[in-house]
């Protein structure tokens, strides 16, 4: 598989990067649930650190994702008719938008509750906003709503590719897919 | 105020050959911070509440004198669970010890206006020798505040300050950074 996306399928880096970060979203929501059902402690402290982290590593992973995309204009062809690219363009602007929004929404609310962020302790992130308690609070909401937003495009999103495979049998899952080849 | 501190201190302190010059802390434009490192990252804290006695005359060292004591339960850090457990018996259990004491028992010059003392500091039941540097700002001519601008590096388990899950290291750094930034005026 190339490194580079080709006209047929996405490349070996990008496929990495959309799965990588895949698998560390999806342990995130158990993390936190975690956490919140155990008392104020070293225990809690310590799996608070697993959820900053790995969310520190989403956003940089997803920002490599969207600098890769950028730089490798070459992109498998459009697939559907206009109004369902147009609907995926805008689903796809939306999932970057809500995983890129979620991380920084955590990493401003520690900030606001004056906790450091590090990437596992390896070295630490500037606090994004200064120490507040109301602003705290509200930041915990928005990571909240972010996170059943997300959940609710991705759950779109894999119902399309599912479509795509499913009921079109067109390429658009397989293209994506982190094992199969590109197809002539 | 300097009166009183006089009239309370009895004769030996009104006795100015005695002991060098004193000064008072203006509490609005002064900080006490603790820097603890959590997971590898460094967060702030602060002590709202503290009194200093300062005896200090850079050319008069050996009768200058630092006094601290601190109101252990003014521990800020931005969130109030973590101000909760720092007031609990794995930390400074406030309701038993409720005030941290730093007392000099020298203060020699490192040159260029940078002093260190060494004192005795006791946080819960147990007393530790602890050195901390500083600089010293005189006031400007034009009136101010003189600035005692310093930091230590202090080991909390020394002091059982992290007692259960907490005396481990591997989460919650045993060094903690102390800075100080006092704005001092002179008790008249």
């Amino acid at each position: 598989m190339p490194l580079r996306n080709t006209a047929e399928a996405y490349g070996s880096l990008a496929r990495f990067l959309h799965w990588s970060i895949v698998l560390l979203i999806v342990p995130q929501y158990f993390i936190a649930e975690a956490a919140e059902e155990l008392p104020k402690g070293l225990e809690r402290l310590q799996l608070m650190d697993w959820h900053k982290s790995l969310g520190m590593l989403v956003l940089l992973l997803t920002l490599a994702r969207i600098g890769w995309k950028i730089m490798n204009r070459g992109l498998p062809g459009p697939i559907g008719n206009p109004w369902q690219r147009k609907a995926a363009a805008a689903g796809h602007g939306l999932l970057y938008l809500l995983v890129l929004a979620q991380p920084i929404s955590g990493w401003a609310m520690s900030s606001a509750a004056n906790y450091p962020v590090t990437l596992f302790g390896w070295f630490q992130f500037p606090a994004l906003v200064a120490e507040s308690h109301d602003l705290h609070e509200s930041l915990e909401d928005v990571h909240e709503v972010l996170f059943y937003l997300m959940l609710a495009v991705a759950v779109v999103h894999i119902l399309a590719a599912l479509y795509h495979h499913i009921v079109l049998k067109d390429s658009v899952l397989r293209r994506m897919s982190p094992f199969s080849r590109p197809q002539a | 105020m300097a009166l009183l501190t006089a009239l309370a201190l009895g004769p030996a302190a009104v006795d100015a050959r005695a002991a060098a010059m004193a000064w008072t802390v203006d509490p609005a434009h002064s900080q006490l911070t603790f820097r603890p490192r959590l997971a590898g990252g460094e967060f702030a804290g602060r002590f709202e509440r503290f009194d200093a006695t300062i005896r200090f005359d850079p050319a008069d060292l050996s009768h200058s004198s630092l006094q601290v004591v601190v109101d252990l339960l003014s521990a800020r850090t931005g969130d109030t669970d973590r101000d909760t457990a720092l007031q609990g018996s794995d930390f400074f259990q406030t309701t038993r010890w409720p005030k941290g004491t730093f007392t000099s028992t020298g203060i020699k010059s490192l040159g260029d206006g940078h002093f260190e003392a060494t004192g005795k500091l006791t946080l819960r039941d147990v007393t530790r020798d602890v050195r901390l540097q500083f600089r010293f700002d005189p006031a400007a001519p034009s009136g101010g505040a003189a600035r005692m601008i310093g930091s230590s590096n202090l080991r909390r388990l020394e002091f059982g300050v992290g007692q259960g899950d907490w005396r481990g290291t591997e989460w919650l750094d045993d060094e903690v950074r102390i800075e100080f930034d006092l704005a001092l005026r002179a008790a008249r």
